[in-house]
């Protein structure tokens, strides 16, 4: 029996036109202390998926089963990050984290809960900036206050809704690297499931990728294992004939469709 | 909605000034702000002396039925200069006209907000409440202050108090809505945070509910309180007896044009400073986003 479970779940949303089928015949399970990613195009229905395993969103089929129980709900057990940061603008950056830890870990008593967020705070390196307001930071600093507020609820599962999504390159990848640190720290205990839009984050980061099919009605495409050696660093990781080999293969399932439109934009251009 | 975004934008913009000059700095952005300040002084003179001027060709083209500026800056330099005297019931100073109208604007004001915001909490958050006082207020709310003057003859038995209940019933429904949208719209986005680390009730309210549509409860009040202030003059018309209303309408008795010219700038002064308070109220309580 796997640690999370999704079994032939059908995700519909009630629209004027009747029901919307965003996702379908989702099965995926995942081992405890796993990092997975779901791949795909925009609108195919990865946040919707994420938001069931948050139990934000409840499946109109199947089930979500979390450590033997089906989720009826959001619960401390699970942090999330959403995919636009979240964050509550008129809170500081301390006060961000500290309300939510005050909510989530309700037996435990107000200096524990101060320590928590100043150890999260301190751990993306954010004590510096605790009294600013999220308007007043940087779009990677919000993430990371974002990640510090999921982690510091101490979840035994991660929900990232493209956390890194906004990011330049640099910024990116030095946050690939806390991610991984603060995974390692807690003894890769934690079980990770990430959206992304980036094909090598998700080959860099994971154990296995998700790839999706385009919605409506999307289905998983596939299921891609990445046998990569940890502890990863950017460096040599991306050297390993797998990491291309994965890369391409990816590439070459998420592309196929442009290359398709592209052809016939030249059709197009021709008969013009 | 959009001028409340604004105005969070331009608050955020002068207020990170404020925050972040070095000491060069600090005196550059200093003599920046007066003299943006002596500039917008310099506007509202232009407008001021524009609207002087029209005044005296109208009355010159009047032949002086309608009183011009200088006619009536002596009476209203009279008004003001002895606010407070006192000669009996139907002769008492400006001040005192002023004071009691602000008191009855005040009462009505304040028990239509503790009316109004509990409601339009209620209507903004649940769909229920929402359906049921909709079709509440949009049959009460067109209704013109004077006609519910009778009603409150009625049921209160005194035209002061009759003054105060058309305050309460016309001021109420820019601060319900103003709630009611902004609870309504608090976006997915923070409601989903409350619910993923379970906030409480209460926390919900403290930390999300409130501090999202406070800034549209004082915009609502501030809407609100023009509109107490509008009425109020009408209200004390029919109602007699002391304020600003009634002096307006005992100066018309009186064919003291002047007066009454006066008394409408007198009127215009005080909404003003009202609007300014609240406009002040409104940029602290706005978060900047
Ligand atoms: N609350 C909702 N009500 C109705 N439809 C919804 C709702 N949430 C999502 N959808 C629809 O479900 C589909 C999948 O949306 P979702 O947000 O999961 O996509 P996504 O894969 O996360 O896209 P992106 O990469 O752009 O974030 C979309 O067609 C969207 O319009
Ligand atoms: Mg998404």
């Amino acid at each position: 029996m796997s640690y999370l479970k999704i079994e032939n779940m059908e995700i519909a949303f009630n629209s004027l036109k009747g029901k919307f089928v965003a996702v379908k015949d989702i099965n995926l399970e995942v081992e405890k202390g796993q990092i997975i990613s779901i791949i795909g195009h925009s609108g195919c229905g990865k946040s919707t998926i994420m938001n069931a395993i948050g139990g934000m969103v409840f499946p109109s089929k199947g089930k979500v089963v979390l450590n033997g129980k089906e989720i009826k709900g959001p619960g401390p057990d699970r942090g999330i990050v959403f995919q636009n940061y979240s964050l509550l603008p008129w809170l500081t950056v301390y006060q961000n984290i500290f309300q939510a830890v005050d909510a989530a870990l309700r037996n435990k008593n107000k200096s524990e809960k101060h320590e928590l967020s100043e150890k999260y705070l301190k751990m993306v390196n954010l004590w510096e900036h605790r009294e600013k307001y999220p308007k007043q930071i940087s779009g990677g600093m919000k993430q990371r206050v974002a990640i510090a507020r999921a982690f510091a609820i101490d979840p035994e599962v991660l929900l990232l809704d493209e956390p890194f999504g906004a990011l330049d390159a640099l910024t990116k990848a030095s946050l690939h690297i806390e991610l991984l640190k603060l995974w390692n720290l807690t003894h890769r205990s934690k079980t990770i499931v990430m959206v992304t839009h980036d094909i090598e984050e998700a080959v860099f980061l994971s154990d296995r990728i998700v790839v999706m099919n385009n919605g409506p009605a999307a289905t998983i495409r596939e299921i891609e294992e990445v046998h990569l050696p940890r502890p990863r660093n950017k460096k040599d990781t991306v050297n390993l004939p797998e990491y291309k080999i994965i890369r391409e293969r990816l590439l070459n399932l998420l592309i196929e469709k442009v290359a398709l439109d592209e052809s016939e934009f030249y059709k197009e251009e021709r008969a013009a | 909605m959009k001028r409340a975004i604004t105005l969070t934008m331009t608050l955020t913009r002068d207020w990170m000034k404020g925050t972040t000059p070095s000491s060069s700095q600090g005196l550059h952005t200093t003599i920046k702000r007066i003299i943006s300040i002596f500039t917008g002084l310099s506007y509202n003179l232009i407008g001021i002396v524009l609207l002087l001027g029209i005044w005296h060709v109208v009355s010159l083209v009047t032949d002086g039925e309608l009183p011009g500026p200088i006619a009536t800056s002596s009476v209203f330099w009279e008004l003001i200069s002895n606010p407070v005297y006192d000669y009996g019931p139907n002769d008492k100073g400006i001040a005192l006209q002023l004071y009691s109208s602000l008191s009855r604007v005040f009462t009505g004001f304040i028990l239509g907000s503790i009316i109004a915001i509990p409601i339009g909490l209620l209507m903004g958050a649940n769909s229920f409440c929402r359906k049921i006082f909709y079709p509440i207020v949009q049959i009460l709310k067109p209704v013109s202050p004077l006609a519910w003057f009778p009603i409150g003859l009625v049921a209160f038995q005194s035209a002061s108090d009759a003054t105060i209940f058309i305050i309460v019933i016309t001021s109420l429904w820019p601060t319900l809505i103003n709630t009611a949208f902004g609870v309504a719209s608090i976006p997915d986005d923070h409601k989903n945070v409350a619910k993923a680390f379970g906030f409480s009730k209460w926390k919900y309210l403290t930390k999300v509910l409130l501090p999202y549509s406070l800034p549209h409860i004082i915009t609502g009040l501030r809407l609100s309180i023009g509109v107490a202030w509008l009425v109020i003059v009408a209200g004390e018309m029919l109602s007699g007896g002391m304020g600003i209303g009634f002096f307006v309408w005992d100066s018309w008795n009186a064919l003291s044009l002047e007066k009454v010219i006066s008394a409408i700038l007198i009127i215009g002064l005080v909404g003003l400073l009202l609007d300014r308070v609240f406009s002040y109220l409104e940029k602290k309580v706005t978060y900047s986003i």
